[in-house]
């Protein structure tokens, strides 16, 4: 795979092994992202990708292998230098992830707040122009339980760019919303990259927005990478996974009567 | 036998990990209350001063009213007794002897752990499963300065200062009714009340009610980032968090109990 260390990368992947226990979650991969591009992570549910997310973002540490973010190793960091490089990153969440306790104009201000020495005047103007980017302009004073799902995902779209981040992460966009509020949410993506030239990560394994979103995609099945490429290219690769994924076909029933026997007996052979 | 064993090995590790982690998060906090903010890394007052009005002031309604319920009580007890002997006016040493030293301090953070501890608990949990502890991480904002040494502050000021008022109360539950139902003379009481406390006496509930609020928020902040999968984990943390605060809390009273016997 094309894993040759170039200054264009603004994040690289070596040799990452995660793992809970003895239960091994991803296995010895490694990619690039390039600056200012859209990289779809895509797999089934369980393949690791939120796990790969989340160590991305330092939430996790890997077991083995480095993280380097515009060439700094971030998982050997220490905790004040790794608060330093999130400045420049930005997180939207699944569920969102805003402080139901503030109102949704002070959880896009809070990060301005805490890091910089900004008037609160100021703070107040920038909160603005973030919610107007993602269309909630009005809803400054809202609290987050009042909006609905695509709004909170819009609004934590709008935290996570308060900081005018070089990378934003994505995990599963457009999950629990109907398609059209999806769609919305896709196009915001791309113009949040197109406008400001950050780079976007998004897990994801919508395949109708990954067509509109992906500039390049990482296909992810049981910790291992089965390709990397456009979308066209992944799905042109011969692989069984890859082919049932995009058919949108149902896992078969248990390979052999061998495995079926072990997974109904607990035992296991030692191969 | 081997499963007994394997019992007590188990028991014996989790409680060790849950140790160093309780250990870990204590460090983590008084490095954020202290070292950090002599950095110029600054303390989160407002947020400190919200917590404290919600553990103080918020609180003294019911405590007031328990501890006064507590105080009457106490004296209409040691009435029972004491009258056979026709010395209903050393209600006043009683009342305000057990107030001082036990319980005040004790009605006060029992009431406290009801009410803030399994919120402390309840608000970290719930923050955990919505992923917005994650948030606060990868903004650069750190937790254990947000989160916990605001609540944290706020609880080890409050308690104290509820167990203060605690304490007037609980002796005025006593004066209502050794005055009014027992028919003692009330500068009499006052007068048994002022003769039959020192200072000593109020150090001891101030020192207890200090540690019981350490108790407190331990538990509830541990409890709540303890908490994992969903709506049912929270409330299962937020129960057993009531549950050993208050464990808790008795045996802080039985060693200081103790220590203050003997000094």
């Amino acid at each position: 795979m094309n894993a040759e260390a170039s200054a264009d990368n603004i994040i690289e992947v070596r040799d990452l092994v995660v793992q809970y226990g003895d239960h091994t979650v991803i296995n010895e991969i490694s990619f690039n992202v390039r600056r200012g591009e859209i990289f779809v992570i895509l797999g089934g549910s369980g393949c690791g990708k939120s796990t790969l997310l989340r160590n991305l973002v330092g939430l996790m540490k890997p077991s083995k292998g480095t993280i380097a973010i515009n060439g700094e190793d971030f998982t050997a960091m220490k905790d004040s230098e790794r608060s330093l490089v999130r400045k420049h990153m930005g997180m939207c969440f699944q569920g969102s992830a805003l402080f139901n306790s503030m109102t949704v104009g002070d959880n896009v201000a809070l990060p301005l707040r805490e890091h910089t020495q900004l008037e609160e005047s100021t703070i107040e103007i920038m909160t603005r122009i973030k919610l107007e980017l993602v269309g909630l302009g009005e809803f400054a004073d809202y609290l987050p339980s009042e909006l609905s799902g695509g709004m909170k995902k819009r609004a934590g779209l709008a935290r996570a760019m308060a900081m005018d981040p070089e990378i934003i992460f994505y995990d599963e966009p457009s999950a629990g919303l109907d398609p059209i509020v999806a769609a919305g949410l896709d196009e915001l993506i791309r113009q949040m990259q197109n406008t400001f030239n950050v780079t976007s990560i998004v897990v994801t394994h919508e395949l109708e927005s990954v067509k509109m979103i992906a500039d390049r995609v990482c296909m992810l099945e049981k910790g291992h990478i089965i390709g990397i490429g456009s979308l066209e290219e992944i799905r042109n690769i011969d692989h069984p996974y890859v082919k049932r994924f995009f058919a949108r076909k149902s896992q078969p029933e248990s390979a052999s009567d061998n495995t079926y026997f072990q997974t109904m007996t607990g035992e296991t052979k030692t191969t | 036998m081997t499963l007994f064993f394997g019992y007590v090995g188990r028991t014996t590790l989790n409680s060790l990990f849950s140790f160093a982690l309780v250990c870990q998060l204590m460090l983590d906090t008084l490095n954020w209350l202290f070292l950090q903010p002599l950095l110029g890394k600054g303390l989160r007052w407002r947020s400190a001063i919200e917590q404290f009005v919600e553990f103080g002031a918020r609180s003294m309604p019911i405590v007031g009213l328990i501890t006064f319920l507590v105080g009457a009580i106490i004296a209409l007890q040691s009435a029972y007794t004491l009258e056979q002997w026709g010395a209903t006016r050393f209600i006043a040493d009683l009342v305000g002897i057990s107030a001082l030293r036990e319980l005040a301090p004790l009605m006060a953070a029992i009431l406290v752990t009801g009410r803030n501890g399994s919120a402390i608990a309840a608000e970290i949990g719930t923050m955990k499963v919505a992923e917005e502890i994650d948030a606060l991480e990868v903004m650069g904002l750190n937790p254990v300065k947000f989160l916990v040494v605001p609540k944290f502050l706020a609880m080890v000021l409050a308690l104290p200062c509820i167990t203060v008022l605690a304490m007037f109360i609980m002796i005025a539950g006593g004066f209502f009714v050794s005055v009014f139902v027992i028919d003692v003379d009330a500068a009499v009481y006052i007068e048994q009340t002022m003769g039959a406390l020192k200072g000593k006496d109020l150090l001891t509930g101030m020192v207890k009610s200090f540690f019981f609020a350490l108790v407190i928020c331990w538990v509830g902040i541990y409890r709540g980032f303890q908490v994992e999968g969903g709506a049912e984990g929270v409330g299962r943390q937020t129960t057993s968090s009531v549950v050993t605060s208050i464990f808790l809390i008795i045996i802080a009273d039985l060693v200081w109990t103790i220590l203050f016997y003997f000094l």
